[in-house]
């Protein structure tokens, strides 16, 4: 039986993402001359194919990847393509648009190379059938059908609209992975140009005719709240427009709407509020680090548990322990948070570069009391997002300042609002203790993480609490629960401290806290047994076998494969490096990003004798995250991950007192600069099996990577990030 | 408010503006040259970077009433097609992630290699350490500098 529509579009979307969707639906020209097989494909009958990009760009590459996928099955040239951003419409009905947990390559390889093929099974039929000859005697290429035996030709746009009156195949035979065109090969990215001259459209770049800008003077406190306002001083700053109280949002405040972005900032300035504080008044992060670390005390929710941990740390012949801190962290993408709204009587358009289109319809749609397809919401590109932009806060105030008003507007954070009210990274605190046996083979690791909820995901509810293997239900926390290493007595419980800071996935969400304590401790015990740390790793990896925890599959052999690569490419057993006034050494992790990356680091790193100074002369990456699409992204995204990783390790920290953020600009939160970058060495591991997602797998490793080369380089161990200076000469 | 005549990508512009607004602003809001990006407002990030008489400014350090008078140059105004040897060569290294930092990055480089046709490593460092990439495109956007420098002289 042939599948339905509804079906066919089920069954690519692999986890029924699509709901039915009618093809002519799909036009955007209502020209019956148009052929759309499915949601992300229209070709016109001028040879154009529109290829529609489902998730959001925020310099990981999806504009590139995901045509790259869909026009090799499709068989069309790079230069035929134009790229569509999918918005919020009906051609999406039923398609959830969410960009997040590195999945956009994973969740849409299958699905976009069926569509590609369906469309391209459907254009030969429509051709064969004209020259009254078996489609098995015609080839599709670079947009066009030719009959081998003839060498008769017709373009793609000549088909079309014979091509939209098939039905849709049932299994369309998808490519040998040998014939792959674009897939695995290096592509530019597709907004190179656009960006390079400027004229790439970001959020904060949305122009609507008539519309206004909006800065808002945000209550400082967590949790606080406008107590009153005076809008006089405001009101007199030339260009302001309005003054708006906003409820909404995660940092509610008073908005100055006006003429241009800088007269509502001097606006909301000018504004005289006085804050209702709220519970948090006093909130102290250095603190709530001291709680968490009490909690060390306590006992936690069950992670993992093999064998006999207590007894064996009992038994051990030689003991260590050691905890390691991780602070709060800001994302701060380089384009601070906005959002252009126009609310009308039963409508409303939002603009807005966020990571989850579909959310922020859902909620627009509720704060308004409309229909969800009367809210439009277009995904602009994105100035970086790394978590940050999962959530749509900004959105909901700029819809209710929009109908306050009447008009347009955008609202714009400044880079204050942007590091002061975020969804932090939150902080971490894990004490690991392992032990040796007689014959210093290693024995056991017990850890014990303490750390918070995201409020991304909701907080647990008291029955979930009541379920001692709640977290370990979740897999959680991703790092100490996918352990790889092979203790006959291991054991990690989880203590849960919640603060009232707002949290959320940061850039490898909870593993960069996990692997930075686990990696480190590793190199600690490897240096405590006088054991080489790479040579530890290998031995505890054995026999590489597939672990499976929970849901989790653990494949020790592909990460050993990588280490294997990685002690090579960094010259792991080279002799050290001597630059004179300056200690240097090596350091090595590696990690398991939700079983489908595998990824091991090597840093050099130097200090200066008596300064302390920081030099991160090289990392060198291999990893293996199975087929590779676009060799070219994928080695941007291990630089960028590695320099992630290396702004946390060195720099990052936000701190709270008196229940607000101290930090406020990159003056006091400071990112690694060009001066900083080291060298990075990408090594790629070929492999056929699925692609796993890299948006975040090469941060994870890089802090304990780094504290690893520091105690090389000077017997000096560092636990809590990030590492400075003045660290490492006290 | 006052009327301010700017040189701007070789037109002369008038703007109604308070004198204390900032450059930046003027080209995004008033010019709608939305190309210089606000990523700091404080001159540390380097994403609004300019050229003022072929040197580089933070345009959100400039008031519009210091600007009068003085000729500036955008990433719209770089090159007439997007095609300065320093645009190619990022679009060549396959630099741009976000993006939303290069054009400042472009602009600097611009002018490092007008300064400095063969720029050492301690060259680049000094220029474009000035300049935030979030996304850590910094290793890049060194290749595009070097790519450009070797391509000598053009636009």
């Amino acid at each position: 039986m042939k599948p339905t529509r509804r079906e066919f579009l089920q069954s690519v979307a692999g986890a029924g993402l699509i709901l039915a969707i009618d093809a002519r639906a799909f036009s955007a020209t209502d020209r019956t001359a148009d052929f759309a097989p499915n949601a992300y494909i229209q070709i016109n009958a001028d040879n154009i194919v529109h290829l529609w990009v489902t998730r959001t760009e925020m310099g990981q590459g999806v504009r590139t990847t995901l045509p790259m996928m869909l026009a090799d099955e499709l068989e069309v040239d790079w230069s035929q393509i134009r790229l569509e951003q999918a918005a919020t419409v009906s051609r999406f009905k039923g398609i959830r648009l969410r960009t997040s947990g590195s999945g956009s390559t994973v969740g849409t390889y299958n699905a976009l190379r069926k569509a590609g093929a369906t469309a391209r099974v459907m254009l030969v039929a429509a051709a064969a059938e004209r020259w009254g000859v078996e489609p098995a005697t015609c080839r599709a290429q670079a947009g066009t059908v030719t009959h081998l035996p003839s060498g008769r030709t017709f373009t793609y746009g000549s088909l079309a609209e014979a091509a939209a009156r098939r039905s849709v195949p049932e299994n369309p035979l998808l490519k040998d992975p040998r014939d792959f065109r674009y897939i695995g090969k290096p592509m530019k990215r597709t907004d190179g140009p656009a960006i390079m001259s400027g004229n790439a459209k970001y959020g904060l770049d949305t122009r609507v005719p008539g519309m206004l800008f909006a800065v808002v003077k945000r209550c400082p406190y967590l949790g606080g709240r406008v107590a009153s306002f005076d809008r006089t001083k405001a009101m007199a700053v030339r260009g302001v427009r309005y003054v708006v109280p906003i409820k909404t949002g995660l940092a509610t405040g008073v908005a100055a709407v006006a003429d241009h972005t800088w007269a509502a900032m001097k606006g909301a300035d000018a504004l005289v509020v006085t804050w209702d504080p709220g519970p948090n008044r006093y909130f102290d992060s250095d603190q709530f680090l001291q709680e968490m670390e009490n909690g060390l005390n306590e006992s936690g929710y069950f992670v993992r548990g093999d064998g006999d941990a207590e007894k064996a740390l009992a038994s051990a012949a030689q003991k260590i322990d050691a905890v390691y801190e991780f602070p709060f962290q800001a994302h701060a993408p380089l384009e601070v948070m906005n959002c252009v709204a126009d609310v009308r009587s039963g409508s409303c358009e939002i603009w807005v570069p966020t990571q989850t289109p579909t959310t922020a319809q859902e909620d627009v749609a509720k704060q308004l009391g409309l229909p969800q397809e009367s809210v439009k919401v277009n995904v602009t590109l994105t100035g970086g997002g790394f978590g940050r932009r999962l959530f749509v806060d900004y959105v909901p105030e700029a819809v209710e300042i929009s109908r306050a008003i009447g008009k347009p507007i955008q609202v714009v954070w400044t880079r204050s609002d942007d590091m002061r009210f975020g969804f932090f990274q939150p902080p971490s605190i894990v004490r690991i203790a392992g032990g040796f046996d007689q014959d210093g083979k290693p024995l056991v690791w017990s850890q014990r993480s303490v750390g918070c909820d995201l409020s991304m995901f909701g907080s647990p509810t008291e029955q979930d609490l009541a379920d001692s293997l709640h977290y370990f239900k979740d897999g959680s926390p991703w790092g100490a629960f996918d352990n790889p290493y092979n203790f006959a007595n291991l054991k990690a419980d989880f203590v849960r401290r919640n603060s009232p800071v707002p949290t959320g996935p940061w850039r490898a969400v909870e593993y960069p806290a996990q692997v930075f304590a686990r990696e480190s401790f590793i190199d600690e015990m490897a240096h405590a047994a006088g054991r080489d740390p790479l040579v530890l790793r290998l031995e505890l990896l054995q026999p590489g076998d597939i672990l499976k925890v929970g849901d989790a599959k653990i494949d020790r052999g592909r990460l050993i494969a990588a280490l294997t690569l990685v002690a090579k490419k960094g010259n792991w057993h080279g002799p050290p490096r001597s630059i004179p006034g300056r200690d240097w050494g090596r350091g090595l992790a590696c990690n398991i990003y939700s079983d489908d990356c595998f990824i091991a680091q090597v840093a050099e790193v130097s200090v200066e004798k008596g300064t302390g100074d920081i030099r991160v002369h090289r990392i060198v990456c291999a990893l293996d995250c199975g087929r590779v699409i676009n060799p070219l992204g994928l080695e941007g995204q291990t630089e960028s991950g590695i320099t992630w990783g290396l702004t946390a390790a060195l720099h990052g920290r936000i701190d709270f007192k008196n229940g607000a953020a101290v930090q406020e600009n990159f003056v006091d939160y400071q990112v690694l600069r060009l001066n900083e970058a080291p060298v990075i060495e990408t090594h790629i591991i070929p492999s056929d099996l699925p692609p796993g997602g890299f948006g975040e797998t090469a941060v994870p490793p890089v802090a304990p990577a780094i504290a690893n080369a520091i105690f090389a380089a000077t017997g000096k161990r560092m636990r809590r990030l990030p590492i400075t200076p003045k660290k490492l000469i006290t | 408010m006052a009327k301010y005549t700017l040189q701007v990508n070789g037109r002369a512009r008038q703007v109604d503006a308070e004198p204390d607004m900032p450059l930046l602003w003027v080209l995004r809001d008033l010019l709608h040259l939305t190309g210089t990006k606000y990523g700091c407002g404080m001159g540390v990030c380097g994403a609004c970077t300019v050229h003022q008489d072929g040197r580089a400014v933070r345009s959100c350090q400039i008031t519009v009433s210091s600007a009068a008078g003085k000729k500036y140059t955008t990433i719209e105004g770089l090159s007439a097609s997007g095609d300065h040897r320093c645009q190619r060569a990022w679009i060549e290294e396959d630099v741009s992630q976000c993006g939303y930092c290069q054009a400042g990055m472009v602009m600097t480089a611009a002018l490092l290699l007008v300064d400095k046709p063969h720029p050492t490593e301690a060259d680049i460092d000094a220029a474009m350490s000035e300049h935030i990439c979030r996304c850590g495109t910094y290793q890049r956007i060194r290749k595009a500098i070097h790519r450009a420098a070797t391509e000598g002289k053009r636009s």
